[in-house]
């Protein structure tokens, strides 16, 4: 990816048009869709046609059920299930609304109405009857929730123009889900590298039982389908090997021989010679082992093939539940299929890679290869949300037949009679299965919980899934980028998972991850790292490795000089010589950058060359999904190549071009900002920081009060902050244009003097020019919405409401109600009579000074702390008409704080019901300017509370007049070394000065040219200090300060937290005798429990 | 808290009409459609429908009556 000419402008009027004019062809910032493309691209490879789903539905297979009672080995009948298509509808209304025009329902519905965005979910389910042929029936099994923007959502392939008139950002990236009006997002999850056995060193290993070790080889093995399993080979003190594989969360151990002679015809000669090549012969220790292995497999007495298999199947038939009818030899098959080594399908390629993991187990034990470590990135990749989500509903749909045998089961138990040919027996069955799949989907996506039979190899069952939080787009982005290690690993006392290691390079964001308990369990991607959704075209690879001189096994089992392994996902595709596997590689790379011999470009070729004691050595090479891959210059092409973390560590990567050594390194970065977030990348100068600031800024860039998007009209969300008078920083990388968060300002320039002023700035409080307050500076409002109605007790299953909204007796207070307010309340006798006529109309008088005569807000109405703002009353009951009128209620605002009513959205219901208005939301606007207590902060972590708004006349002032905005306490530098402030006080300075923008992007300064000389130079051209000092006068006496106060532009965030949010006084009640303080309630009980104590 | 809201009179109060019924004395309250945009009366009871595409949304329509507000 050759990026575009970066430009640092503010293109002001390009970004005006494109605001204006939407475009109509596609996005105008394609490295914003980039970001989210993970999502969006697993989610699509699930639902397409003859994706996931498809390879789930085939590997979930037949599935039999039969109508005997299984008396007389008479089974009855045989009814044969199998699953023939999944489809997932585009989110519609239901078929029994018949009223409405256009039938597709768009996500800004979903936001509004809090209902799911979601589509239909329909299974085709063959039936087969003993042999005859198979019939198909379509079966609706519920709505599950549908990506934003994927495949299966209205909005796919829509223009910014378009989605505009759809409500929407122009720049909606979609990605997540719109659950009850309340956007999701699965979150990206570490998981252990597919198809890679790590030699692993666990303690626990050895605890699992007598003569157990801590030695260990994992290999997590992904189906086709990308559901996984994982196998462990476990080594015994006396050298024996066992396989270990948990299958619905229990675990299940087997002699490895066992599983070997399962695979294929093999006698013990031939495993001894395809596990040690020449060389390992004269190794005693290897060879004691591989004796004591085979030698004590003799006790099970089981020669054959065949043999094995009938003793697996025998074994593990009850545990598979398989058909009544399947043969142990069968049961012993589909053991292997579903069980051992599962990326593979020929037995073949299993016994080989099996045979490849105990000679790693040994080397491990030796001590001739070291442990895989699990927590670096070298062996890990992302589990993407699509992904995921695929593999809950292969899971489902496979419970789902599993429901309908067990079923029959239950009823032929019973002792009815099933006709498997009766179409209405059939449909009884169905009709007893619960098929509301959709629901399941659903509570997993709000809740972020898997229950799940067989816990999907993952290693946690909850916070699968988070709120895209809108606070700011910056924070909204985030999300998208956030890869998580597993809720498992935050219970963990150690930190060694938490740590950052150097593998993670370019991979990972090194600044951006939070402080505090999930400090490197929370990681973000960097904004050049990508995913891959696809498994690359491979086909050829075999082909060119044979051409390069590599032994197949197809052809030839281990020859005897070959002893490095050449694997491609998981499978054994060749033996070479160490040397010769140093030239395959680097061939294969060439050609690969180069685009030949049907190398794709994405293929990771991990190069392990032979070590003492290192990583066992061999060549890997991967292609499949779920892997991070980033691009890197390849030096002897000069073109892109793309990367993955397990051959970055065996690769001599340049960081910039005049680091290059020749022969040694073999590619460069194009940047060195590659390794940053987006978010890291956006704080200017970083590189001039002390790096715990710069994780500071990204945690409170996240947090700032900005612009969470622009169509925040058709949004409902319960809180949502905005700044109101939001700008583009002068002082920007280029990045900040290619993501177009202009789009989203999140602060404001503000003129910063760094002065010890009027010691009201004292520990980090800032002061405020209370003029700058006064023209709008930093002004914010939150946007509170409330929902009001009944349809969320119906929604729980209660009885249909009583309630409606509006005044019960609404034609007589049309009538009377002008007449009423006129009438004379100057007497104090007059007010009674006033009085008594509302009371008279069931109504009061307040009440409808906020509230309309349809019973709702006026909008644009100030509300304070107990006005009304609904009128609602019970519906009179049929059966006592006419004796009394039910009264008129209201439902109150609650709040300490003024808001003005923005908006007031009726909602109607789904279906041809024909209910009346259930369910009401009101928007509430809470202005909010700045206030003393308030929080700022520039992009450098350097946060202050607002201490004083202090008057424009006595603020000091600079020789062409100029003032402050904000004054900053010069002691907030010495110990946070934040020179990056400096330095944006410095470029914005000049910035504002030339009337340009400046470039931020770090490390673009070294010691020969400092950016300090860069733009005191600038700042010289302009007439100014070079330094960015200048003389200040008093704002109080008019004196000349004694010393040069430097002065400059900064851009300023406001963060959420405000002190109307958070003052808690209390004047009366209890305090504590010693302090004189308030006592927290807490404390209140924790002092009575000490006193019966 | 409360003596402030007691001292506060909203501009308009006790000038004439302070609720801002539909002046056409219908009854009926229109409200906009979130979808086309027409303008929908719908009558205490009604369902909430769009009469015109059925949509399922509706927004209150700004009052035409005169707000204002004490500068302060």
């Amino acid at each position: 990816m050759v990026s575009s000419t970066p430009s640092i402008s503010f293109d002001t009027l390009k970004r005006e048009n494109l605001f204006r004019n939407p475009p109509k062809d596609k996005s105008a910032f394609p490295a914003l869709l980039a970001a989210v493309q993970p999502h969006i691209d697993s989610f699509n490879a699930v639902t397409v046609e003859g994706g996931l789903l498809d390879l789930a539905r085939q590997d979930i297979g037949v599935k039999s059920v039969f109508n005997g009672k299984n008396q007389n080995e008479n089974l009855g009948d045989k009814l044969s299930l199998r699953v023939d298509k999944i489809y997932i509808g585009k989110p519609r209304i239901s078929d029994r609304d018949k009223t409405s025009l256009r039938r597709e329902i768009y996500p800004a519905e979903c936001r509004e109405r809090h209902i799911t965005y979601r589509g239909r979910l329909t299974v085709k389910i063959g039936l087969r009857i003993n042999n005859g042929s198979w019939i198909s029936q379509d079966r609706e099994i519920g709505n599950i929730p549908v990506m934003v923007r994927s495949n299966r959502c209205n909005l796919e392939n829509l223009s910014p123009y378009d989605l505009v008139e759809h409500k929407e950002e122009s720049e909606e990236l979609g990605g997540y889900f719109v659950v009850n009006g309340i956007e999701k997002i699965i979150r990206l999850l570490i998981v252990a590298r597919r198809n890679y056995p790590m030699a692993i060193l666990r303690s626990s290993f050895a605890g699992r039982g007598k003569s157990y070790t801590q030695f260990g080889v994992q290999i997590r093995s992904v189906r086709p389908d990308q559901t996984s399993q994982t196998n462990v080979l476990h080594y015994l003190s006396d050298g024996n090997v066992t396989f270990r594989f948990s299958w619905r969360k229990q675990e299940f151990l087997v002699p490895v021989m066992m599983v070997l002679k399962a695979l294929v015809e093999t006698n013990d000669r031939e495993i001894f010679d395809r596990l040690l090549a020449v060389k390992d012969r004269e190794n005693s220790f290897l060879t004691d082992r591989v004796e004591l292995l085979l030698r004590t497999y003799k006790g099970y007495q089981l020669y054959t093939k065949k043999e094995t298999l009938q003793h697996l199947g025998e074994r593990f038939r009850i545990v598979m539940g398989v058909a009544l009818d399947m043969t142990d030899m069968e049961v012993g098959r589909e053991f292997l299929r579903k069980v051992v080594l599962v990326h593979l399908e020929d037995p073949k390629d299993k016994f080989r890679l099996m045979l490849f993991m105990i000679r790693k187990l040994y080397a491990l034990v030796e001590g001739s290869c070291t442990q895989d470590n699990p927590d670096a990135i070298q062996h890990q990749e992302i589990l993407l949300g699509g992904f995921l989500y695929g593999m809950i509903i292969k899971e489902r749909v496979e419970e789902y037949l599993d429901q309908i045998i067990k079923e029959v089961r239950r009823e032929v138990m019973r002792g009815m009679l099933i006709d498997f040919n009766n179409k209405e027996h059939r449909t009884k069955i169905f009709g007893k299965v619960n098929e509301n799949l959709g629901s399941s989907l659903e509570y997993f996506m709000s809740t972020g919980n898997l229950s799940s039979p067989s816990g999907l190899d993952l290693q946690q069952v909850s916070g699968f899934t988070v709120v895209a939080e809108k606070i700011n787009f910056y924070r909204f982005i985030s999300h998208f980028r956030m890869v998580h290690r597993g809720s498992f690993f935050a219970q963990l006392k150690t930190t060694t998972v938490r740590k950052l290691l150097p593998e993670s390079w370019g991979f990972l964001c090194p600044v951006h991850t939070p402080d505090g308990s999930p400090c490197g369990l929370l990681n973000h991607l960097t904004h050049k790292c990508r995913i891959t959704t696809a498994i690359s075209d491979t086909s050829s690879i075999r082909k060119t490795l044979v051409s390069l001189g590599v032994t197949s096994p197809a052809t030839a089992s281990l020859p005897s000089s070959a002893t490095t392994c050449i694997q491609l996902d998981g499978c054994i595709i060749g033996w070479c010589s160490l040397k010769l596997a140093r030239v395959v590689s680097d061939t294969l790379r060439y050609w690969k950058v180069e685009g030949t011999h049907g190398v794709p470009l994405d293929l990771e070729i991990g190069y392990v060359p032979e070590s003492k004691g290192g990583q066992f050595p061999g060549v890997y090479l991967f292609s499949q999904q779920a892997r991070m891959i980033r691009p890197v210059k390849y030096l002897p092409l000069d073109k892109e190549d793309q990367i993955g973390p397990f051959e970055q560590p065996y690769m001599s990567v340049a960081v910039t071009p005049s680091e290059i050594s020749p022969g040694e390194s073999t590619h460069v970065e194009f940047d060195p900002t590659n390794i940053l977030s987006i978010l890291a990348n956006m704080t200017p100068f970083s590189d001039f920081n002390q790096s715990p600031r710069n994780m500071y800024q990204c945690q409170m860039s996240k947090q700032t009060m900005g612009t969470p998007g622009t169509a925040l009209r058709y949004r409902s969300d319960n809180k949502m902050y905005r700044l109101q008078t939001g700008q583009t920083p002068v002082v920007r990388s280029p990045l900040y244009s290619e993501y177009g968060l202009d789009n989203f300002p999140n602060g404001t320039n503000a003129i910063v003097a760094v002065i010890s002023y009027t010691g009201y700035d004292m520990d980090d409080a800032m002061i405020l020019n209370k003029s700058a307050h006064e023209r709008g500076f930093s002004h914010g409002t939150i946007y509170k919405t409330e929902k009001l109605g009944w349809a969320d007790e119906k929604r729980r299953g209660g009885t249909d409401s009583k309630n409606l909204f509006g005044f019960v007796n609404t034609e007589d207070i049309e009538a009377q109600i002008d007449d009423i307010h006129e009438m004379d309340d100057s007497t104090d006798e007059a007010k009674i009579f006033k009085q008594r006529a509302y009371e008279k109309l069931g109504i009061k008088e307040e009440w409808l000074k906020t509230v309309d005569i349809d019973g709702l807000p006026k909008i644009g109405q100030l509300v304070r702390d107990g006005d009304a703002v609904a009128v609602y009353h019970e519906v009179p009951k049929e059966s006592d008409a006419g004796s009394t009128r039910p009264r008129n209620k209201v439902f109150i605002y609650k709040g300490s704080e003024e808001a003005y009513i923005e908006e007031v959205r009726l909602l109607g219901t789904e279906g041809g019901d024909n209910k009346p208005m259930q369910q009401i939301t009101i928007k509430y606007r809470v202005p909010r300017s700045p206030n003393i207590g308030d929080k700022f902060s520039s992009r450098h972590g350097q946060k202050g509370v607002c201490s004083q708004k202090w008057p424009a006349i006595d603020m000091p002032f600079t020789e062409s007049g100029m003032q402050p905005d904000i004054i900053i306490n010069p002691h907030a530098f010495p110990s946070r070394m934040t020179i990056g402030m400096f330095v944006e006080s410095l470029a914005g300075k000049a910035g504002a000065l030339h009337g340009i923008a400046q470039d931020s992007t770090p490390f673009r300064f070294d010691e020969e040219n400092t950016a300090a000389d860069y733009f005191g130079h600038q700042l010289k051209v302009a007439g100014y200090n070079y330094h960015g000092n200048e003389p200040m006068y008093s704002g109080i006496t008019g004196e000349e300060l004694h010393a040069d106060i430097y002065i400059g532009v900064v851009y300023y965030q406001r963060l959420r937290h405000m002190v109307n949010d958070k003052y808690q006084v209390r004047t009366t009640g209890k305090i504590s005798d010693l302090t004189h303080q308030p006592i927290k309630a807490r404390d209140s009980v924790t002092l009575r429990y000490f006193a019966i104590l | 808290m409360s003596d402030q809201r007691e001292a506060y009179q909203p501009p308009n109060s006790g000038s004439g009409r302070s609720y801002a019924g539909p002046s056409a004395a219908s009854g009926t309250m229109h409200y906009l459609c979130a979808e086309c945009g027409v303008k929908v009366g719908i009558n205490k009871g009604e369902p909430i429908r769009c009469k015109e595409c059925g949509h399922r949304i509706l927004y209150k329509q700004r009052t035409k009556r005169m707000v204002q507000f004490e500068a302060r």
